[in-house]
């Protein structure tokens, strides 16, 4: 094969000038099935949504031309930059309380007490309840502002981060405590260099988790508390019956989940390298 | 010297001019790679065959066209003169993986191509008793195989295909993931077994030892893409079981032309490696 | 782990610290609750209400109301996650060209979505049983789905050398066996959030079920009746994803460890 490949260069025309390679490499990308067949499939799902949104009811079934032009109309009078950083406000809020919160509390129960057994009902309990039950309570003890929806999004996120990193910590390699031990390590030099690091992997999994459940919590808060931020942009179109402008926002809301859970995923490469290689999940 | 044999009865094989390409893309890019160049060779009816090559020869490949399990690209095999176009009730396969099915209890894993053949169920599973007896796995009938040990789930591997009653039996490294005490005891029993009860066996291997001990002949493949490089008879008078056949001048002989044809194969690719880096 | 005798005095030993820890919460809660400016409701008022709202038969009538829903929408999720699951695990093509938007969309968080499909699918039963649906159907046909591509390939070949030729022979005998503990896995999942998916439907649309009950109690700021129907929840939450953990036990006794 490869005797052949050399023959036709030396014989056939001389070659054309070599495009520069990333062109030339994203011309390869696009030419695999992978791109290709997603793409084609986009375009007539777009096509015929437009043609059976407009033949139906191009309110209530908004085309694509009229999500794009909500979304324009929203961005030019200023309303999505500024439900954007409503949302993204109480949203990282939220969930940095959890990180602050989760990560003490969770080595404190990790360490095999007695207290952390008899926790844990309790926190499944807080754990599997929806949220949008307690908005109510919620109301009651924080208002229906700022503070009310960043502990919505507080409750959702510090369990799993709770959960994980006790889990990190109760299952650090005894043979690890055993060595740092012969050393006569003091308690919290213990928890720095051994507990911490070994469950790090855990935590960043929790992490994870926790970000999906803030991006919820975010959104019960600003539909079910206070209407505001993209959450309310989507619950007050809802009212009129507007799905344009209510598709433009739940597209802006995917594409934030999508950004910040993959940041997370990202910190969590970063800080877990060490152990990617024998993940088993 | 192989074509002395005589005319092929059902249980012989013809590989006849077989060879296959693997083709793939990588990015975009079409890559492939020759897995078996041209092979020519007969399997003669109730002979013990080890095929061996340098790794990545392509035994296995060979193996698996042989079952039907892949189809060659140039070439036709003929299992008892009938070109083969998939698998077939007269082969059945050993993997090196074992290829048991974990979510069935060994008597049901025995019991599976039977079933597949539209056996009765009780017909099917007193087969499968009777050949989880014949390899000494009485009393784990209702073990999961997980819960077995390697040899021992390889003696599974091999009641199912003795359960098929094919004629051919086709062996891909079946001791390879078994470690070296077990595999001797493996191999002691495998030939006990064959003795009871003649099938065509074809064994692929990439133990010199293994292969010398067991076979009658050896099939010596070239490295990738690989065809024939000789054919080995294996003189050891049989049964071999029950006398030390390493200790055999005749062992040592087999074991030493054989080696010095892989040798030259892997210096020959070493070198070619150097270059390359270079 | 744990012996297989079951010693009264051993059991005792280990629930002693939860009944301990349990009568100080409760009992702390309690005392909170009756003082002047509590914003919890007392126990002992949590468990009137809920004594109140089963004999009037209000809470019963809710819960049966929600169940269906849940019934209905989760059913629903598991035949076509399954389905869906196993057609994109299966063939490359289709899997190639719908994952993408399929990844986007569970992306997407369903409370996002409740208002939207409520427009389209109207209030009825419709509208609700879509919204359990859509909160169960992503990890069923996510798990299925990855529990079918990764059947090994060696298991597939091996059916096929003992003569299954079939597609449906091969789904049969290995693919689907081999999936089971991802489909199990996603059941579970899937039932946890279908009871939230059930929440929201009903908390938004202020109509019917337990969701109904929740909404109208906490805009009156009835504390103790709103506990009453708000506990129910996370017990039928965890009861659910217990029992379907149970079922994946059994359904996994195959699986080393």
């Amino acid at each position: 094969m490869q005797t052949i490949a050399l023959t036709d260069q030396k014989t056939d025309r001389p070659p054309p000038r070599k495009p520069p390679g990333r062109v030339r490499r994203l011309w390869a990308r696009m030419c695999t099935p992978e791109f290709y067949s997603p793409a084609c499939f986009l375009l007539v799902f777009f096509i015929a949504w437009e043609i059976a949104g407009r033949r139906i009811d191009p309110l209530l079934f908004a085309p694509p031309s009229r999500v794009a032009e909500a979304f324009v109309d929203l961005a030019a009078s200023g309303e999505l930059v500024t439900a954007t950083l409503t949302t993204l406000n109480a949203l990282l809020a939220g969930f940095g309380l959890a990180v602050l919160i989760g990560l003490p509390f969770g080595v404190l129960l990790g360490q095999g007490s007695v207290f952390g057994r008899v926790l844990e009902p309790y926190i499944n309990a807080v754990y599997a309840t929806p949220r949008v039950v307690i908005v109510p309570l919620v109301i009651i003890w924080f208002g229906v502002d700022y503070s009310g929806r960043v502990f919505l999004v507080w409750l959702g996120s510090v369990i799993p981060v709770i959960i994980n990193t006790a889990y990190g910590v109760r299952n650090a390699r005894p043979d690890l405590l055993e060595v740092a031990r012969s050393f006569q390590t003091p308690r919290h030099q213990l928890i720095r260099h051994v507990l911490l690091p070994g469950a790090l992997p855990y935590i960043a999994a929790g992490l994870r988790i926790a970000a999906g459940r803030a991006v919820i919590g975010v959104l019960v808060a600003e539909i079910f508390l206070q209407n505001t931020g993209l959450g309310g942009v989507i619950q007050t179109n809802a009212a009129f019956f507007r799905t344009a402008p209510m598709l433009a926002a739940v597209m802006l809301v995917g594409l934030i989940g999508t950004l910040f859970i993959s940041s997370v995923n990202v910190l969590e490469k970063r800080v877990a390298g060490w152990k990617t290689a024998g993940r088993a999940e | 010297m192989s074509k002395s044999a005589g005319p092929l009865d059902d249980a012989g094989i013809e590989i006849d001019g077989v060879g296959k390409t693997f083709r793939w893309r990588n990015k975009g890019v079409a890559e492939e790679v020759v897995a078996l160049g041209k092979v020519d060779f007969t399997v003669r009816s109730n002979e013990f065959l080890a095929v061996i090559g340098p790794s990545g020869c392509g035994k296995t490949t060979l193996l698996r066209t042989v079952a039907g399990l892949i189809k060659p690209d140039r070439g036709e095999i003929r299992v008892g003169g009938r070109p083969v176009t998939g698998p077939g009730e007269d082969r059945a396969v050993v993997f090196q993986h074992f290829g048991l099915f974990p979510w069935k209890t060994v008597v049901d894993n025995v019991k599976f191509p039977l079933r597949m053949r539209g056996v009765p169920d009780k017909e099917a599973a007193a087969t499968a008793r009777a050949n989880l007896k014949k390899v000494g796995l009485e009393g784990f009938e209702r073990s999961y195989p997980h819960q077995l040990s390697g040899g021992m789930q390889q003696r599974v591997g091999l009641a199912r295909a003795l359960a098929t009653d094919a004629r051919i039996l086709l062996m891909d490294e079946p001791f390879g993931a078994i470690d070296a005490q077990t595999r001797e005891f493996m191999q002691e029993q495998l030939m006990k077994l064959w003795d009871e009860n003649k099938k065509t066996v074809v064994f692929v291997t990439h133990d010199l030892d293994e292969a010398v001990s067991l076979a009658d002949r050896i099939l010596v493949l070239s490295r990738r893409p690989s065809r024939v490089r000789a054919v080995v008879d294996v003189d050891l008078p049989r049964p071999r079981w029950d006398y030390d056949v390493r200790s055999e001048p005749a062992f040592a002989e087999a074991r030493r032309t054989i080696w010095e044809m892989l040798r030259s194969d892997l210096v020959e690719e070493e070198e070619g490696a150097g270059i390359h880096a270079i | 782990m744990r012996s297989e005798r079951f010693s009264p005095r051993a059991a005792l030993g280990r629930a002693a610290p939860h009944l301990a820890f349990a009568v100080v919460f409760f009992g702390a809660w309690e005392l909170y609750g009756r003082s002047d400016d509590a914003q919890l409701p007392a126990v002992s008022a949590v468990a009137t209400a809920m004594a109140d709202m089963t004999a009037d038969g209000s809470l019963p009538s809710a819960l049966g109301s929600s169940m269906q829903l849940l019934v209905i929408g989760f059913l629903s999720a598991a035949v076509a996650g399954f389905v869906g699951g196993v057609l994109l695990g299966r063939y490359r093509p289709l899997d190639r060209t719908l994952m993408p938007f399929l990844s986007a969309l569970y992306a997407v968080p369903t409370v996002a979505l409740v208002p939207l499909v409520l427009v389209w699918l109207g209030f009825g039963l419709s509208g609700r049983v879509t919204v359990v649906f859509l909160s169960c159907y992503f990890p069923i046909m996510m798990n299925v789905y990855a529990g079918v591509r990764d059947t090994p390939p060696e298991l597939i070949e091996v059916s096929r050398s003992f003569l299954v030729r079939s597609e449906f022979g091969l789904l049969r005998t290995v693919v689907i066996p081999a999936a089971v503990p991802f489909i199990m896995s996603g059941l579970r999942l899937g039932i946890g959030l279908g009871v939230v998916g059930m929440a929201v439907a009903e908390v938004y649309l202020r109509l019917g079920g337990i969701g109904a009950l929740i909404a109208a109690y906490g805009a009156t700021f009835r504390l103790d009746y709103l506990f009453a129907a708000i506990i129910p929840l996370p017990l039928l939450g965890l009861l659910l994803t217990k029992l379907f953990t149970l079922i994946e036990r059994r359904a996994d006794a195959w699986r080393a460890g």
